[in-house]
């Protein structure tokens, strides 16, 4: 069942980004958490130190994702701020 | 007595014009700038600006209210060649919308500089009762039903996560879904997977997935893509879509769709589960953060399950 909760949400995005209508997701996180039948909003902010979208980016194309590093960028965590990564961990399943 | 050529002189006065490229830019950048086609409804029908609600020069003053809630509201207007809607615009200005452009050359000259246009497509019968329900809500409408029918959505993976998604979709009647998933179904993923039924178990997760989607909705028209995305093939896939979401089950698969998304400037609906906690958001190139913002580094290999 957690599944179709999340790919609903996902699906609600989609239509609202296709229309232009209502409040995207766009720099908030939503968690569920299925056994305690809560939902939690996390603010995220966009990195600059980010190697993707900051004002300095490493990554301008895919070549990272060729040399079998699992696709992930080399970078030092201590490079970046604490994220919110430390308080919610991600996800692994689809 | 005035001719037309001293009020279009009038008019240019005090409204100003900008080109198919400057208006193009505001609308790419997400400009809040309502755009008003002042010509006649089956000059709109024939192809206009997708953005652009159509009310005709006749009944702009009366009509304009409900279009435009705020007298500082952006507003462009245009007509067939920017004359008709040059005249209109003024009117405007003189009724008190401060914020008032209009399209310089007009539609003619938007289609001339290979500007994107939309042509009305009569709904069918069986439409109009499908979506009726839409019809009624007023962020949706008729209007919202038809960009909903031109639009396309790539789904990365056809499990948990990208059968809910699809299938609402399909539901909503998004015309183009793009089903990209390598795998064949296993019984072990019918528990969550709803897309795909016992029947199907050793066939391409596509296949399935295709069969049931269309079974839905006739309209939808799904785009089977039996591969796994990969560094060589996510550009090429992801060209032809609006926006993709995000169903994958393990993290190379979302940094590559992050980066590949974010170089592309593809909105990327982002969503994940394990075991009882889900998570969803919205990755936006330059408008808020990518994954990469919020995990620059996978997670050590011991929180990844088999």
């Amino acid at each position: 069942m957690l599944p179709g909760v999340v790919g609903t949400i996902q699906a609600t995005e989609a239509v609202k980004l296709l229309l232009g209508i209502g409040e995207p997701l766009i720099g908030r996180l939503l968690t569920y958490d299925a056994l305690g039948m809560r939902f939690r909003e996390v603010r995220l902010r966009r990195d600059p130190k980010c190697p993707l979208c900051g004002t300095a980016p490493t990554i301008t194309d895919l070549a990272v994702h060729r040399n079998g590093a699992g696709g992930a960028c080399d970078v030092s965590p201590d490079g970046h701020p604490e994220g919110v990564a430390a308080a919610v961990a991600p996800k692994a399943g689809g | 007595m005035k001719t037309l050529k001293d009020m279009l002189a009038d008019a240019r006065q005090v409204v100003p014009e900008e080109g198919p490229a400057e208006v193009a830019r505001r609308l790419a950048a997400g400009e809040k700038v309502v755009v008003i086609d002042v010509r006649d409804p089956d000059e709109y029908r024939d192809g206009h600006l997708e953005a652009a609600t159509n009310i005709s020069r006749g009944f702009l003053e009366f009509r304009v209210g409900s279009a435009v809630s705020d007298a500082s509201t952006p507003v462009v207007l245009y007509c067939q060649t920017g004359l008709r809607s040059m005249l209109a615009a003024k009117a405007l200005k003189d009724l008190g919308y401060s914020n008032v452009v209009n399209l310089q050359g007009g539609y003619q000259k938007w289609v001339q500089s290979g500007m994107p246009v939309i042509r009305e497509v009569p709904m069918t019968q069986d439409q109009i009762q499908r979506y009726s329900r839409h019809f009624l809500l007023p962020q949706v409408g008729d209007k919202g039903q038809k960009k909903l029918l031109r639009s396309k959505v790539l789904l990365i993976g056809a499990g948990g996560l990208g059968s809910p998604t699809a299938f609402y979709l399909a539901a909503a009647g998004v015309g183009t879904l793009g089903l990209m998933d390598g795998d064949t179904v296993d019984i072990t993923n019918l528990q969550r997977q709803i897309l795909h039924t016992t029947a199907d178990i050793g066939k391409p997760k596509v296949e399935s997935g295709t069969r049931t989607l269309k079974a839905l909705n006739p309209d939808v028209d799904v785009i089977s893509l039996p591969t796994r995305i990969t560094v060589d093939n996510v550009m090429d896939v992801i060209k032809d879509y609006d926006l993709i979401v995000d169903g994958s089950d393990n993290f190379e698969t979302r940094y590559l769709v992050n980066d590949a998304c974010f170089l592309a400037g593809k909105t990327n609906v982002h969503g994940s589960i394990f075991q009882f906690e889900g998570m969803a958001t919205v990755f936006a190139p330059n408008q808020g953060p990518c994954y990469r913002c919020l995990y620059p580094t996978p997670p050590p290999p011991g929180l990844v399950p088999s």
